[in-house]
């Protein structure tokens, strides 16, 4: 064979090799790319619908991509650096205001907007609105609430979990028990090492105490707040009583190692896998202690949301009408997942579908319907201001600075963060 | 009439030279270098010397990545430096870590090197000395954070069997960082180690046979021979280990996420949660540039002092 007939058969070959390649791709018409933070074994029902869809409408190809929580926010600016972006998103609400301002997200058509508005509770549909634009379509819930070890407090002689903070300290203080060299090893209450484990249950308390952390238009804190100091004070108070301390976090509640914490349901499933059979005789859950008045809490979102370079925008949105819509009166695609994660939804039909009648999941539901938990407010920059404020907060743990100075400095930052979407 | 036979004149006989191909023109001593060095250049322009103009530039940006960047001037640099009430805290923690794995690491590898350089199994002993440093950063801040547990680790166990308090290794704020600098120690020491143990091979035996003769004790030999023979040796860690501690932060990001209180935050750590956290890129490459003039300076004083010590091959 000559030089030149080589060169033929490779160029043919080269050809054919990458129309093969290609096939797949012209095969489907549309394809719409779907990140979340859920793995491939989380993903597993929505998967299953993922199949039904593309089955139900040829020509439509749905491809997940997985990127893990810590690294989602960059996954997201990489890819769209880089033109790559995937058309659907599933956001946590407090991502969402600079990538609104970026004009990353699209907004619903109206349609879309009046099926959340319908079937999604106001406080969820807060989570996923951006200066009264709504952004997405909520997905999974999670809410606060004390988690108390009924049996380290029983063998103390307490049977109920404690109402007031007061009452939380003094519980605190009795089952707390140390080793030979002072060290903590079990904890009347524990915080953790995570910017969540300080700022959101301050904020929880907060809403506790019937204020909210920030002013309604999210441009000033209301860390001044009386409240919010005798808060922060008697978080410290706790540290410097014994009760706790930066050796012990929330993981150590599963292990027995901690009597009471302020959590989010999302917890469940590594409490039932660590308690097994005695999970309902130890794990209880009560509202966030407080100095009476209504009870309160905080609440933080997900949401479904397309990106604005989206080349398939409408497909997008209906593939997402048809996820989060009641199959034959039972759950959604979205809500089997969420269910099957032990997760709750803002989707009301999926929250009524879903068993939630145990002793674990009932007040956590009874809190997102009551309206007790407020939504997360979706502040300007808001994981680097809570990672400020939790800064601050430790500080008041560790003894260094009083309550009132920490939230003074704390609200000198975030305030002057805020400001920056002004301008 | 012309005479036919005599040569042509030199500009003529050029003239008349048949023109270069293409392959004698590329494999000429003037193209051919270039050719081969070019893949080289140009990865060092793509993933060097662009990005670092880049970073330049937009240190002179307000930019989250997403859109595009606004030109505000040296205003980054300007809050960083008198405003920003972190960056000069995480500036003298990472002074701390740095100076922490010089002070602690480099004596101790030298002294470990020169040990082994008269021990039994020195291949051994540096494979196991060597070990932390092929073993992921991730598992070994695990491991450490199970050994300095306060109430549950190993140490304290160790430390209370004996009697004495078990403090807050990774907890208590006033140990926090000194913990970190041991650990960073441990898996810095092999690579230390090897490299004192290069430069100990090359001291000639014979200076120390002199010196014994002369009646040297073994302080002495390791004073007045090994140390002033192995400053390039030294030089080099020192930079390097330097250099490595100043923009370091792989360790306090999994082991303590630069707490507690803050204080084991470094201004590489400040950097990479400025950027990829809180979409500063601008105010992050701002305190990259401002790290990178730091560094430059504290090297050139280095590299100043060891000249002036009689280091003249670096």
């Amino acid at each position: 064979m000559t030089t030149t007939s080589h060169r033929r058969t490779a160029l043919v070959a080269a050809l054919l090799a990458s129309s093969a390649l290609a096939a797949p791709a012209q095969a489907a018409d549309k394809t719409i790319t779907i990140a979340t933070h859920y793995n491939q074994e989380q993903m597993a029902p929505l998967l299953a619908c993922f199949d039904q869809y593309e089955a139900e409408n040829p020509g439509t190809e749905i491809v997940f991509q997985q990127a893990s929580y810590r690294d989602f926010l960059q996954t997201i600016m990489t890819a769209r650096v880089g033109g790559t972006s995937p058309d659907i998103y599933n956001i946590y609400s407090i991502w969402a205001p600079q990538l609104a301002d970026a004009g990353t997200l699209a907004e619903p058509p109206a349609d879309i907007a009046e099926f959340v508005n319908a079937n999604y509770g106001e406080g969820t549909v807060g989570a996923a609105t951006i200066n009264g634009t709504l952004y997405g379509i909520p997905t999974e819930l999670s809410v606060y609430q004390l988690f108390y070890n009924k049996k380290i407090l029983a063998e103390a002689g307490y049977d109920a979990p404690p109402a007031t903070w007061d009452e939380l300290a003094e519980i605190a203080a009795k089952v707390t028990k140390k080793n030979d060299q002072g060290n903590i090893t079990v904890a009347g209450y524990t915080y953790g090492p995570s910017v969540a484990n300080a700022v959101h249950v301050f904020y929880s308390q907060m809403f506790a105490a019937g204020v909210a952390p920030y002013s309604d238009d999210f441009r000033k804190t209301n860390f001044l707040d009386p409240e919010a100091i005798r808060i922060v004070e008697r978080q410290g108070k706790l540290f410097a009583d014994g009760s706790t301390s930066n050796s012990v976090t929330t993981d150590d509640f599963a292990a027995n190692g901690a009597a009471m914490a302020i959590m989010a349901n999302w917890q469940k499933s590594s409490m039932m896998d660590a308690f097994g059979d005695e999970f309902e005789n130890t794990v209880g859950i009560a509202p966030i202690p407080h100095d009476g008045g209504d009870p309160g809490t905080m609440l933080y979102s997900f949401f479904w949301a397309v990106d604005s370079a989206s080349k398939h925008p409408e497909e997008s949105w209906a593939l997402l009408e048809w996820l989060n819509s009641q199959r034959d009166g039972g759950l959604s695609c979205t809500g089997q997942m969420l269910n099957d994660l032990g997760a709750l939804t803002g989707n009301l039909g999926d929250l009524e579908a879903m068993e939630t009648d145990d002793s674990f999941t009932k007040p956590f539901v009874d809190a997102i319907e009551s309206g007790a938990a407020k939504s997360q407010p979706n502040i300007w920059q808001a994981s680097e201001n809570d990672r400020i404020l939790r800064s601050y907060i430790e500080k008041v743990w560790a003894g260094q600075m009083s309550a009132e100075d920490a939230l003074s400095a704390a609200d000198a930052e975030v305030t002057a963060i805020l400001a920056e979407q002004d301008y | 009439m012309t005479d036919q036979s005599a040569p042509l004149p030199r500009d003529e006989f050029f003239d008349d030279a048949e023109p270069l191909t293409l392959g004698q023109r590329i494999s000429s001593k003037a193209v051919a270098p270039w050719l081969f060095l070019s893949p080289m250049l140009a990865f060092g322009v793509i993933f060097f010397i662009l990005p670092i103009l880049f970073a330049a530039y937009i240190s002179l940006t307000k930019w989250n990545s997403l859109t595009s960047p606004r030109f505000i001037g040296l205003k980054n640099y300007e809050y960083l430096l008198t405003v920003d009430p972190k960056f000069w805290d995480t500036f003298w923690n990472t002074i701390y870590f740095a100076a922490g794995t010089l002070t602690i690491g480099i004596p101790l590898a030298l002294v470990l090197a020169y040990a082994f350089t008269r021990a039994y199994g020195q291949a051994f002993w540096r494979s196991i000395y060597w070990l932390p440093m092929i073993t992921n950063v991730v598992a070994v801040a695990y491991i450490w954070k199970f050994l300095l547990d306060d109430s549950f680790g190993l140490v304290n166990m160790a430390l209370g069997k004996l009697g004495l308090p078990g403090p807050g290794w990774l907890t208590d704020p006033n140990f926090a960082m000194l913990s970190v600098i041991l650990v960073f120690v441990w898996m810095q020491l092999g690579h230390n180690m090897l490299l004192f143990s290069a430069g100990l091979a090359n001291i000639d035996e014979s200076y120390y046979e002199a010196a014994r003769l002369d009646g040297a004790g073994e302080t002495q030999l390791f004073l007045r021979i090994t140390v002033p023979l192995l400053k390039p040796t030294i030089l080099f860690v020192l930079i390097t280990n330097f250099i490595t501690g100043l923009s370091y932060f792989t360790l306090m990001l999994v082991l303590t996420e630069g707490g507690p209180v803050g204080s084991t935050n470094v201004t590489a750590l400040y950097m990479y949660k400025m950027a990829f956290e809180d979409l500063r890129m601008g105010r992050a490459s701002a305190v990259a540039y401002i790290l990178f003039a730091f560094i430059l300076v504290v090297t050139l004083i280095q590299l100043r002092i060891f000249r002036r010590g009689g280091v003249e091959a670096h």
